[in-house]
């Protein structure tokens, strides 16, 4: 009775969705930008939804607790701000590096970057204005870099900030970074990246605020420089933007961008079958088989990206000096044999075909799809002979029970450990196709499962793979924009989480000084050519020591209708860059 | 009233001792490149998690007592707020589905207690066994692809999905987004109800004063509505007493499957997140609403049966 009084309902056909013009204020000229020549802005409001225009909707599967992502971490934040506060510079569908708010991004040939890399400069496009008519300048960028460094603003980060010396900006166009110390992954600041939003904010509504992360504008940014305004934001239901009219390579060609908010992949199907929404970026690798099997009414669009799947396992010495952990790792993974019996002994390749429908691909180095990755290392093919050779050669036999066991440290030590990892889909089917895998080369493998907030859990909190607490492990990370980003938290003695550094994130516990020295040496130089040379020693090494098994290179999943039309995008731009050129069929 | 108080507090230090040790806030940090090790440990300062959980919880009840709820350690608005934001739209589907369902308990549980063993009780046994027996989501998805996915393909009128539910200007668009999650509602706790009802009936209709209330001759309309489903309300008033604070917290399931916007989704999404001060304002919400419901329910009872007495 319900559903029926709901079709007649249905049958009435929705009412059109318009969100109120916004009352539009006559456009004022700044004299700044006047004197130079400038138009005058196009409008100082949002473009209103015309009778009749164009539309489309997406959803995504969490909304962006905050608009700007200096006080968020969460990548809704920073897919918000592609589409609302440009940056100077972005990544393109390619993974090329291209200016946004700049008119070309610094390298040493154009001058931009100072031959000892200390100083950068940007040249901002003439004449930008923001949505509401105000000039941009440099002085934004500079306010910008002055709230992050703030310490009454409580941002999340301030990596790469803080190695900023001074700021100058000699006119409205000009910036010029001087860094106190070289920082070759520059290109993250101020920049909307894959993994990183430095959009610029507007120094005439923020300047003398502090606390600014209670401040509504972080929240929900009335004005914007990117191709559009959110105009309206129902918490947990939808947003929904408008044109911004003074974007700098003009107005968007949609007259309305819509997103919902949809939680459940499942529900989001169903809308994209129904046409509620036109796209949905948050399918798992799990879902390819099930989105695929909709075409041609659903195009599914697999991205593989820089985030890879791997499998570590706990190297830690115990102790309480720098480099060392709480606990001992199990002992066996400190033979290196060991370790590649293990990752010879799990056909990787046989998972990325059934479970992920031979979409991605097995990577040999923490760098896939990059152009940073050593392309001359090949991942080792699956040979469960050469595993079990290796483990003999180790000194590990069969059991009665078909266990392999053997003398480690002095003490007969059974190849029985513990996988730690969380409790979503995919792995769990590939840690049961893994268990199976190494049953039969003779090794116990038992996969624990538990809630993301749990798993990653910091040292102070007690979290396993902080504390120690855990034989191997596995959850996805990633090293991008820049090849460095992350690269020494993860690796590097100094970083190994203990009781004296209970912030570090080492969490492979490996200390190794000949490969702090390698990746040191990747960052010791600003020049491109010369840290990929440096950056291909390192891979190579943590390749040759087995520290970690590559199990696949991560891709961002999309279902998406035929009628919506976005721009060539990649893993790196994501799907939300150029969002002005989208259009519909 | 004392009593009250006491089991809210116990209450509200069971669930800040579980919710914080459920999750780690920073643990979606763990692997972020963005985040030095610094700024992770002036995050945790920040939040005061730095602080032993004992003082972590006097602190926010000292301020729950007051009125504020904090903030939310993730979207930086004030928890409140954020609550207010939900609750409307929890309530507008809750009740409309209590609503549904309480008026088809009642009628289903009635039909199939007088009508004990006969077709009609068999066919309405048989169909609340298969309600209560299946899974929400799965009636959720179920509903959902047959009234909007088939129905768009068959090129009939279909109902939507979800999200995008409320627009002030157009109030039909909110009355088309509730019928799919308020039929999955209703299908699950009719089911269950109405076979509640029908035992409490069936057992009061067996005592010896209904006996004489037939022996007086009166009708078994009489008898039923004036008698026995007095009588057999009791029980039913508890579990409904109870409902009424449930509603509050929403439907978790039902919400995040239909992208509603309400309190169930608020709750799950920032739990997952380790979000603790947005949970527990939603669990003091909901733990408080029991508690008063709680003592509401024992005065209601006094009303349907006289022989109870506050004293």
């Amino acid at each position: 009775m319900i559903v029926l009084a709901g079709m007649l309902l249905a049958a009435c056909g929705p009412a059109p969705t318009t969100v109120a013009p916004n009352t539009a204020v006559p456009p004022t000229v700044e004299p700044t930008q006047a004197a130079k020549g400038c138009d005058a802005p196009m409008g100082s409001a949002p473009i209103p939804f015309p009778s009749g225009g164009k539309t489309v909707t997406g959803a995504w599967s969490q909304e962006p607790d905050s608009i700007v992502p200096y006080y968020s971490q969460m990548s809704y934040a920073i897919w918000i701000t592609q589409l609302t506060l440009a940056g100077l510079g972005e990544w393109n569908e390619t993974g090329e590096f291209v200016a946004d708010l700049a008119t070309f991004p610094p390298t040493a040939a154009n001058g931009g970057v100072s031959a000892d890399g200390l100083t950068v400069t940007w040249h901002l496009r003439p004449c930008l204005y923001w949505s509401d008519g105000q000039p941009l300048t440099s002085d934004d960028v500079k306010f910008t870099w002055e709230s992050v460094m703030d310490p009454g603003n409580a941002v999340a980060s301030r990596v790469g900030y803080d190695k900023i010396a001074s700021f100058d900006t000699p006119d409205d166009t000009t910036v010029v970074l001087h860094f106190s110390e070289l920082y070759p992954p520059w290109q993250t600041l101020f920049t909307q990246g894959p993994n990183n939003s430095g959009g610029i904010l507007p120094r005439h509504i923020l300047n003398g605020k502090t606390a600014l992360e209670n401040d509504p504008f972080i929240h929900w940014p009335t004005i914007s420089s990117g191709p559009w305004v959110i105009t309206d934001w129902v918490p947990g239901d939808h947003m929904t933007l408008l044109p911004n009219p003074n974007f700098y390579s003009g107005r968007a060609k949609l007259d309305q961008v819509q997103i919902k908010f949809v939680p459940d992949p499942e529900t989001a199907l169903a809308a994209l079958q129904t046409g509620d929404i036109d796209w949905y970026p948050d399918f798992s690798e799990s879902d390819i088989a099930t989105v695929g099997a909709l075409e041609p009414t659903v195009h599914l669009m697999v991205k593989p990206g820089f985030d890879f799947e791997h499998y570590f396992f706990n190297l830690g010495v115990k102790g309480t000096g720098a480099g060392q952990s709480d606990i001992e790792g199990f002992c066996p993974f400190k033979d290196e044999n060991v370790r590649k019996a293990i990752t010879l002994g799990i056909n990787r390749q046989a998972f990325v075909d059934n479970l992920l429908d031979g979409k991605t691909t097995v990577p040999s180095t923490q760098w896939p799809n990059s152009s940073w990755t050593n392309s001359s290392l090949v991942p080792d093919p699956y040979d469960a002979e050469g595993a079990k050779a290796l483990l003999d050669a180790a000194g590990y036999t069969p059991g009665a029970d078909g266990i392999r066991h053997g003398m480690c440290g002095g003490v007969d030590t059974k190849l029985s450990f513990n996988f730690e990892t969380t409790t979503k889909q995919i792995r769990v089917d590939i840690a049961l196709a893994v268990q199976s895998d190494l049953a039969k080369i003779g090794i116990e493998f038992k996969p624990i499962h538990t809630p993301a907030g749990t798993f990653f859990a910091t040292y102070t909190d007690g979290g396993n793979m902080a504390t120690g607490k855990f034989d191997m492990a596995g959850y996805t990370t990633g090293f991008y924009p820049d090849p460095m980003s992350g690269v020494m938290d993860s690796f590097s003695c100094a970083t190994v989480p203990n009781a004296a550094n209970p912030s570090g994130v080492n969490n492979y516990h490996l200390c190794n000084p000949d490969l702090d020295v390698l990746l040191q040496a990747v960052n010791a130089t600003a020049d491109p050519a010369a840290r990929k040379v440096a950056l291909d020693a390192a891979q190579k090494y943590i390749f040759d020591h087995y520290y970690v098994v590559m199990a696949y290179a991560r891709a961002n999943v999309y279902g998406m209708v035929d009628r919506f039309v976005p721009a060539p995008f990649g893993f790196a731009s994501n799907l939300n860059w150029n969002s002005e050129v989208w259009d519909v069929k | 009233l004392v009593q009250a108080v006491f089991t809210l507090l116990i209450i509200t230090i069971v669930c800040f001792i579980l919710t914080r040790l459920s999750a780690d806030p920073l643990a979606q940090y763990a692997t972020n490149p963005n985040m030095s090790a610094a700024d992770r440990a002036a995050l945790r300062e920040r939040l005061g998690l730095n602080q032993p959980i004992p003082i972590q919880y006097l602190k926010w009840i000292g301020l729950a007592v007051q009125g504020d709820m904090g903030l939310s350690f993730f979207s930086k608005q004030p928890v409140l707020g954020m609550i207010g934001q939900r609750l409307p739209m929890t309530l507008v589907l809750m009740v409309t589905a209590e609503i549904f369902i309480l008026t088809f308990a009642l009628l289903l549980g009635i039909i199939s207690a007088v009508k004990q063993y006969s077709l009609l009780d068999n066919v309405i046994t048989s169909f609340s066994f298969i309600g209560f027996s299946m899974p929400i989501f799965f009636i959720a998805l179920g509903l959902m692809l047959i009234f909007a996915v088939k129905f768009k393909q068959l090129g009939w009128p279909f109902l939507p999905t979800g999200a995008d539910i409320w627009n002030p200007k157009d109030v039909s668009q909110l009355i088309r987004h509730m019928v799919l999650p308020v039929t999955a509602l209703v299908i699950i706790s009719t089911a269950n109800y109405s076979r509640f009802v029908r035992s409490s009936i069936l057992e009061v209709l067996g005592l010896d004063y209904i006996r004489t209330a037939h022996a007086k001759g009166l009708t078994k309309r009489a008898v039923l509505f004036k008698h026995a489903l007095r009588n057999a309300a009791l029980p039913f008033v508890t579990i409904v007493g109870l409902d009424i604070p449930a509603m509050l917290g929403g439907a978790l399931i039902t919400e995040s499957v239909f992208a509603w916007p309400g309190m169930g989704r608020l709750f799950w999404e920032y739990a997952q997140r380790g979000d603790f001060p947005v949970v527990n304002g939603v669990l003091l919400i909901t733990s408080s609403a029991v508690v008063i419901f709680t003592i509401i329910t024992d005065l209601v009872y006094t009303f349907v049966d006289p022989r109870i007495r506050l004293s």
